[in-house]
């Protein structure tokens, strides 16, 4: 009884906070720039849906709390950080997410992702949507993604914030980026990204992912060379990966790891048998703009795990 | 030369399928069939050895070396020793199981369609292996082959025990195959759209490649194999009786089900076995028999070997290509997709090669009761009108539960709450609505029309516009299209899809005019471009990229995404084409009793078979561009109307549309409804009810 009048009571604060904020923020208008154009806003949006997991990072981490998310379950288990508040409205999936759900919760911004596209008609009827076509073989993905990041700032009213959390972000990943290369003593080694399928096949991280976009923040020269793609990673048996030039780190969850290092072959890869392997902390490897913050963080607690002088192949020259 | 090709059709199973095989038997080839298979062994041998030297740049000197024992000390002899050789062993090893075992079944069931994939043991594999990774996510890698043969075993199981009453023959066991899988694959393709991280590493693997790290996996399969022995050692005998008919069979003392069941069960372990370690290889099983047929089809024996070494070769050589590809592509491109590429055109050329002969392989399927009274009537029949305005007001209950029964989430203080109801769709709502009803209404009315038009026109009571591939045509554009351009794309879907499903008629009317379109080509082109869309499928899985969820959720057939413009243009569209069938409604009572009946009161054949395909194209087309492939409701929808007493063309025609109907609106209801407020997509709850049904009622023998 009583959580629950403390609970109408916070809500109602809020909502008295809210009142207040838009009352002061008549002068609030903004114009939010996404992948279809410019959109104009006159008060900042309080009850938004974000459909795409990049989104909802994004937003959770501007400090607002989402009305509703896609596919909550599958947030909490692969992207995990930052974390969903309890109250959140699951909408369903990503792919399908219940536009008449949606439409029910009354939102006042919409927010889509690339896998979303063909849906923008369907919810403007409901209220303004914000398209944001991160993901494409044809464009910077981590420059449409930081560019997403502080224009859906603006339209929560959080312009100077988004930026600030972006400087906030550089200045970490700079610290970062002084760390490793101390450890290595300033020649840091060249490395690839990697996630183990099943025993003989790895889906490789290339230019256009956001490991690779962690991995240039810290300076670090990519050890693979894979073409530019959507999503930015390309399937691969892991026999290809054998004459990496520099070390590889493999993301976790990796069921079976004992399996595989005790495969004669994969132990006999060079990178294996030299030791110049680690592995990553599970990771979401599509977010958004801050979590590029959380791989770096990840890459580089696997890279100082490792000797300083670790060796870096020379004689075979760059993996096929 | 029209004239000369058309079929004639016979009344029995077995002169059908004698005819077949006996064919073979007179090929002068067969001579000397250990000269060809010397050949054979040097033509394997000859590969072998050039898909060892994919990969490697190891002088052959060294290579030799490795083979006879030296110790492996650099690390491309590593390579060599733990990949390329257990690869290559994989790659001989399962081809040649593949081959041989389909070459048993396809002569135990007297029947050129069967294969083990075709009975459902891919799919069923298939569903093993996602089910266990969404349940029990830690096990699933452990056990995986224990998996993915239960899978297996159950379904294949599943559908030798709806074949088991005809004997395992005929029709009933390649539509039962066809329905098992149609049914596990919905099931799969659900558990996939609703937990697709969990998934993700079991593509590789339904891609079918043959990468090898070690040699454990050769180790794991060899001692599975043994049963091959036993079907070369003990199969001969019961299959050269076989030939002689059942009744030849009996005579010469063979007991022929429990000999079937021995050896279906040994052909089922191997295949699984194979499966479970290299994943879906398709075609292998289904294109070998054909080729090795017409060499050595005097023997049992003798085929079931040739097969093996063509089997082996076949995989050896599309595992090379597929080696090639990866390299070229700087991408995995799948031993699996490689061998699709290549089986599905050779399945067609093959089966254009035999048009001459007296049976084309699909009549195999030919039901020869195609419209025949029931033996038991159905308490609905016994008052048709009584039938009639039940089947009238379920439709309008259904189409009541659709608009206004509806789950509703309502914001209290901020919470939202989920409330179960009868409501009238306000404002939005009914804008959302009434596009994905129509829709669904409109498909399932359009798709009964072209199925029950089919059935009549090629006197199949178990024909379904899927199989022609009409739907497989229209999906496979759109999956090679957004894999080269990526996912975008999918908003001209509509227009790619119908781009997809009149290639597919054009091959179809192109491949069919000089057999006046007996069923035979169509059905096998339906087949053949199916299989290859599935290959293609797995090898755009096997990319993992988010992009192939919007492309799996397409292809469920979902009312999701349907605009009002879209609505009405389906609207319109599938009323005027099925009124236009209805011009030729005597010619269908005629060719539905039989050819020769038709031709006597002046019916052009040719024409009228190429018009009315047509009008089944554009409609299934349309269906297809708009929602996505649906399964079942063609199929099922003329037999409910046949059960509800409807024996003539005009209506059957209208109580199965309104059956289809009606059974699209509940699918996309319970799909919208069930899981709120996560949505399943009407075509996978269509499967899934009309899947079972017909199960059920192929063990009732009601088809």
């Amino acid at each position: 009884m009583t959580s629950f009048s403390i609970k109408q009571l916070s809500q109602k604060l809020t909502a008295g906070l809210a009142f207040v904020l838009i009352a002061t923020s008549q002068a609030f208008a903004v114009t939010v720039e996404d992948s279809l154009g410019k959109h104009e806003f006159s008060q900042p949006a309080t009850r938004v849906i974000t459909l795409n997991w990049g989104a909802t990072e994004e937003v959770l981490e501007l400090g607002v709390t989402p009305v509703g998310i896609a596919d909550i379950q599958g947030y909490k288990t692969w992207v995990a950080r930052p974390e969903v508040p309890d109250g959140v409205i699951d909408v369903g999936t990503r792919a399908e997410p219940n536009v008449e759900r949606l439409a029910e919760l009354k939102p006042d911004l919409i927010i889509v992702g690339s896998m979303q596209q063909d849906m923008v008609a369907r919810l403007s009827p409901i209220a303004p949507v914000l398209y944001f076509d991160n993901y494409r073989a044809d464009h910077s993905n981590i420059q449409a993604i930081e560019h997403s990041f502080i224009e859906l700032g603006k339209a929560l009213g959080k312009g100077e914030e988004a930026k600030n959390r972006l400087k906030e972000r550089d200045q970490i990943l700079a610290d970062l980026k002084r760390k490793v290369w101390q450890h290595f003593n300033g020649q840091p080694p060249k490395v690839g990204v990697a996630r183990f399928g099943d025993a003989n096949h790895a889906r490789v991280y290339g230019d256009n992912s956001m490991p690779t976009a962690a991995l240039d923040a810290l300076g670090l020269k990519a050890a693979l060379d894979i073409p530019s793609t959507t999503w930015g990673q390309v399937q691969k048996p892991i026999r290809d990966l054998a004459y990496l030039d520099g070390v590889l780190l493999y993301i976790r969850p990796l069921p079976n790891e004992d399996e595989l290092f005790k495969r004669p072959l994969f132990r006999m890869m060079p990178f294996v048998s030299e030791g110049r392997i680690a592995p990553v902390k599970a990771t979401w490897t599509y977010g958004g703009a801050l979590s590029i913050r959380y791989l770096a963080e990840h890459f580089v607690d696997a890279l100082t795990s490792m000797p300083a002088d670790i060796q870096t192949a020379k004689s075979h020259g760059a993996a096929n | 030369m029209g004239g000369q090709t058309l079929s004639r059709h016979h009344s029995g199973q077995e002169s059908l399928t004698t005819a077949f095989f006996s064919k073979a038997a007179r090929n002068p080839v067969t001579a000397k069939p250990a000269m060809g298979f010397a050949l054979g062994i040097i033509a394997l041998l000859a590969i072998s050895l050039w898909h060892l030297q994919t990969r490697t740049q190891l002088p052959l000197a060294d290579q030799i070396g490795l083979w006879l024992g030296t110790p492996a000390e650099s690390f491309s002899s590593f390579e060599y020793l733990y990949s390329d050789m257990p690869r290559l062993l994989m790659a001989i090893m399962a081809g040649a199981v593949l081959g041989l075992v389909g070459s048993m079944m396809q002569q135990l069931l007297q029947n050129p369609l069967v294969s083990p994939m075709t009975l459902g043991a891919s799919s069923g594999a298939w569903l093993g292996l996602v089910a266990a990774s969404v349940l029990v996510p830690g096990l699933a890698v452990i056990y995986r082959e224990w998996w993915a043969l239960s899978g297996a075993v159950l379904a294949t199981g599943l559908c030798l025990l709806v074949a088991r009453r005809s004997g395992f023959r005929g029709p009933p066991i390649v539509l039962s195959g066809m329905a098992v899988s149609l049914l596990f694959g919905a099931l799969a393709s659900a558990l996939v759209l609703l937990n697709d991280q969990y998934v993700r590493n079991l593509f590789i693997w339904g891609a079918g490649d043959l990468a090898q790290g070690d040699w454990k996996e050769v180790l794991w399969l060899l001692p599975r194999l043994t049963p091959v022995l036993l079907l070369l050692i003990f199969a001969h005998r019961p299959l050269m009786l076989m030939r002689l008919g059942d009744q030849g069979a009996r005579s010469r003392g063979l007991s022929l089900i429990p000999v079937m069941i021995a050896l279906l069960l040994i052909a089922l372990w191997l295949t699984a076995s194979v499966i479970s370690t290299v994943g879906l290889i398709g075609f292998i099983g289904l294109l070998t028999p054909q080729i090795a047929r017409p060499f050595c089809g005097q023997s049992a024996r003798q085929e079931m070997l040739a097969s093996a070494l063509i089997g082996a070769f076949l995989l050896c050589l599309t595992d090379i290509i597929a080696l090639r590809a990866t390299d070229f592509f700087g991408q995995l491109v799948p031993s699996g997709a490689a061998a699709a590429l290549i089986g599905a055109p050779a399945l067609i050329i093959l089966a254009m090669k035999r048009k001459n002969s007296e049976k084309t392989p699909s009549e195999a399927i030919r039901h020869d009761n195609a419209f025949s009274d029931h033996a038991q009537q159905p308490w609905l029949l016994r008052s048709p009108k009584k039938a009639r305005s039940i089947i009238a007001l379920t439709a309008i209950a259904i189409l009541c539960l659709a608009f206004f029964v509806f789950p509703k989430t309502v914001l209290n203080a901020g919470q939202a709450q989920t409330v179960w109801g009868w409501f009238w769709p306000e404002g939005y709502l009914w804008q959302l609505r009434w596009p994905r009803v129509l829709t669904a209404m409109m498909a399932g009315f359009g798709l009964a029309v072209a199925g029950t038009v089919l059935q009549r026109l090629i006197r199949n009571p178990l024909a379904s516009p899927d199989i022609l591939g009409l739907s497989a045509g229209a999906t496979l554009s759109i999956v090679v299209f957004i894999l080269i351009f990526g996912a975008q794309w999918l908003i001209f879907s509509p227009l790619i899809a119908f781009g997809g499903s009149f290639a597919v008629l054009a091959l179809l009317l192109f491949l069919g005019k000089k057999q006046s379109f007996t069923p035979g080509i169509m059905v096998l082109t339906g087949i053949a471009l199916t299989a290859l869309l599935d290959a293609i499928l797995q090898f755009t899985l096997a990319s993992g990229t988010e992009e192939v969820f919007s492309l799996l959720l397409w292809m469920s057939g979902s009312t999701y995404k349907v605009t009002d413009q879209q609505a009405i243009i389906l609207t319109v569209g599938v009323l005027i084409l099925s009124v236009l069938t209805l011009v030729w409604h005597r010619a269908l009572t005629l060719i539905a009793i039989s050819d020769d009946v038709a031709q006597a009161r002046g019916i052009n054949l040719g024409k009228t078979r190429g018009w009315l395909l047509t009008l089944i194209a554009g409609i299934c087309a349309l269906i297809t561009a708009v929602i996505g492939p649906v399964s079942f409701i063609g199929l099922l929808s003329p037999h409910l109307a046949n059960l509800l007493g409807a024996k003539r063309i005009l209506p059957q025609i209208v109580l199965a549309s309104i059956a289809g109907a009606s059974l699209l609106v509940l699918s996309d209801w319970v799909g919208r409804v069930a899981l709120y407020p996560v949505q399943i997509s009407a075509g996978v709850i269509a499967s899934l009810i009309g899947g079972s049904y017909f199960i059920y009622l192929l063990t009732r023998q009601k088809l």
